[in-house]
């Protein structure tokens, strides 16, 4: 095993927490089981890592192997890194009927066209996502293997999320995309995050969203009350901002995002005879929030009345638009693209 | 109220609980008077209602006879036409909850009028699977705002065709696409459940599927593909067999099985061929 293999082994072995190891080793499929059996997933890295060396040069397994255990694990553990969400535009009619198999020859062929030394692994999960890692090389050098290029599309959407996207490569990958999935353009979707699954799930909308309904009164939410003496006077008032909070922001489990970003160029609107309102310059600024888990702390702050509503759609459009960087204007009063 | 917000919470609880005590002490009886009055109350007003009921029938039976009408029927006549808003009111009422639960579709207005939100049933084979939901703005001209409609259903190309103009053909069309869907998808995982055969590919669009049987005779098997390109349909407009064994493919059977295949659900077309005996 190269050098190379040996430090991409040492890097996805140190993130791997212990209790994982095992379970991620046999999804690998490459060590039989009695030498998955004879590793002791409790010794310390170091050591552990040195058995597991032997062990794949035992079987003879070189990079190749190993960058299908680091795409083994990304796909286990896709919430890492900063994800980016772009969408393709401009389909062509048999854009709808691209099956896997056509998009992986097309996808691969044009890149291979382009750089003489490039590896691409593709593999197709059972949710219909397509993971692609991408090494790339060029002419005179091989393959960089240590800053591997992750792509993730959905087939028959127009949605792809891409990993560590160097500028330089973007021409040749848009222009790969376009032939395999049969569309002309690209542009940026503005959302960018830790959790792939949350930015999966706020452009595919399959977080729970929630829509005025016939029946408003959420009557069962509460169950039967404790003591019939006892009777909670705001409920209507506290139904009324739960239902305000999951309209803007949704229910249940929410997509995980950890900022939101406001960039301002707008005119400086004030009462006061400052300076800044007699000038006829933008005022530039970016507003930020930032937290663990954004659209869960905004909707708490709705539903428990921290904030008043109606909730403004420049922070409803998060979730509405699926987009976390927004560009806000004068002319129009919400958010644009 | 002033008064007990000065003396504070305590003296408001023992007030309370002094009227509490007060009212359990009355007798049971009364309890009895009250619910006879009621009853008379209620006698009364039924009797009245009986009343006026009757005129309001000879009034419009004799409009629809088309006699004439007499000083005192007018002013029967506005009792009348409240009486036929509403009952038009309620059949409309009617036919709309019909609607959605035949898996059509539902509006609600929100917003004070700005707004529409539209629920859209899907239902196969007499099973309610999916409600999408989608709001529309109304306020110049009529925009999708929000939906939960999955992004690999054309709901672009459909609002681009229809939205502006048509707005129950763009509904009847999504609603459509949605059910043929529905419909699909349940196709796929009433398969799962047959056992014996195996789906290899699918999408999520549900319009390319390739399922893999073995023939009962030679134990061979049978790849069968199905293309759905009319996306509005839950039936295949295409399907293709293929096996090792040419001769089993091009067998009588086998292209009875295809004709089954285009013109049944799926997972009907396997079971019948399960009992015919053309797979396992």
């Amino acid at each position: 095993m190269d050098g190379q293999a040996k430090t991409i082994l040492q890097r996805i072995i140190r993130k791997i927490p212990n209790k994982k190891l095992e379970v991620t080793l046999k999804s690998w499929d490459r060590l039989s089981t009695e030498q998955l059996e004879s590793l002791d997933c409790t010794q310390p890295k170091w050591l552990f890592l040195e058995n597991l060396i032997s062990r794949c040069g035992e079987k003879r397994l070189g990079l190749k192997a190993v960058t299908k255990l680091e795409m083994v694990y990304y796909i286990d553990n896709p919430n890492q890194g900063t994800w980016q969400a772009f969408q393709l535009m401009e389909a062509e009619d048999d854009a709808v009927s691209v099956s896997f198999t056509q998009f992986r020859e097309r996808f691969k062929a044009n890149l291979e066209e382009d750089f003489r030394h490039i590896s691409i692994r593709m593999k197709k999960l059972e949710d219909g996502a397509i993971w692609i890692r991408i090494a790339w090389g060029d002419n005179f050098r091989k393959p960089n293997h240590l800053k591997p290029t992750y792509v993730v599309h959905y087939l028959q959407t127009p949605y792809v999320f891409f990993l560590n996207f160097m500028s330089k490569h973007k021409p040749f990958l848009y222009e790969a995309l376009f032939r395999a999935t049969r569309h002309t353009s690209i542009k940026e979707a503005h959302l960018s995050g830790r959790s792939l699954t949350a930015l999966r799930d706020l452009v595919m909308r399959q977080y729970q969203q929630v829509f005025p309904t016939k029946d408003r009164t959420l009557k069962e939410r509460n169950g039967t009350p404790l003591h019939p003496n006892i009777e909670k006077e705001h409920a209507e008032y506290a139904e009324r901002r739960h239902q305000m909070a999951c309209e803007a922001f949704g229910d249940g489990i929410l997509p995980k995002l950890e900022r939101a970003v406001y960039k301002l160029e707008t005119r400086y609107r004030g009462n006061s005879s400052n300076t800044l309102n007699d000038k006829d310059e933008l005022f530039r600024g970016v507003v930020k929030f930032s937290s663990s888990n954004l659209l869960q702390s905004f909707h708490h702050c709705v539903a428990t009345g921290i904030v008043e509503g109606p909730v403004t759609p420049l922070l409803s459009s998060i979730t509405q638009k699926g987009k976390n960087y927004f560009v806000i204007t004068d002319k129009v009063p919400g958010a644009t693209h | 109220m002033e008064n007990v917000r000065q003396q504070g919470v305590l003296d408001h609880l023992m007030m309370l609980e002094r009227a509490g005590t007060r009212r359990t002490e009355r007798p049971q009886h009364s309890r009895l008077e009250e619910l006879r009055n009621a009853i008379a109350t209620l006698h009364v007003k039924r009797d009245r209602l009986r009343i006026e009921t009757v005129a309001v029938k000879n009034l419009k039976q004799k409009m629809d006879q088309g006699m004439p009408l007499e000083d005192h029927d007018y002013g029967d006549l506005l009792q009348l036409e409240k009486a036929l808003l509403t009952s038009r009111h309620m059949k409309l009422k009617d036919l709309q909850s019909a609607h959605s639960l035949i898996a059509g579709y539902d509006l609600m207005e929100c917003n004070q009028g700005k707004s529409v939100c539209v629920s859209l049933h899907t239902a196969f084979e007499g099973v309610y699977v999916e409600t999408y939901n989608m709001e529309v703005d109304l306020t110049r001209t009529v925009q999708i705002s929000r939906h939960n409609i999955p992004p690999y259903v054309p709901l672009e190309m459909i609002a681009k065709q229809t939205l502006q103009t048509d707005f129950k053909g763009f509904l009847q069309t999504l609603s459509l696409h949605l059910n043929a869907l529905a419909g699909r998808k349940q196709q796929i995982s009433l398969i799962m459940e047959l056992g014996t055969v195996k789906v290899i590919e699918r999408n999520q669009l549900c319009n390319f599927l390739i399922l893999m049987c073995k023939a009962q005779e030679e134990s061979e098997t049978v790849l069968c593909t199905l293309e759905y390109g009319d996306l509005t349909r839950y039936l295949p407009t295409r399907v293709t067999i293929e096996s090792e064994n040419t001769t089993l493919v091009e067998s009588q059977q086998w292209r009875k099985n295809r004709l089954l295949l285009l013109e049944f659900p799926v997972h009907c077309a396997l079971l019948t061929m399960r009992k015919m005996g053309s797979i396992a």
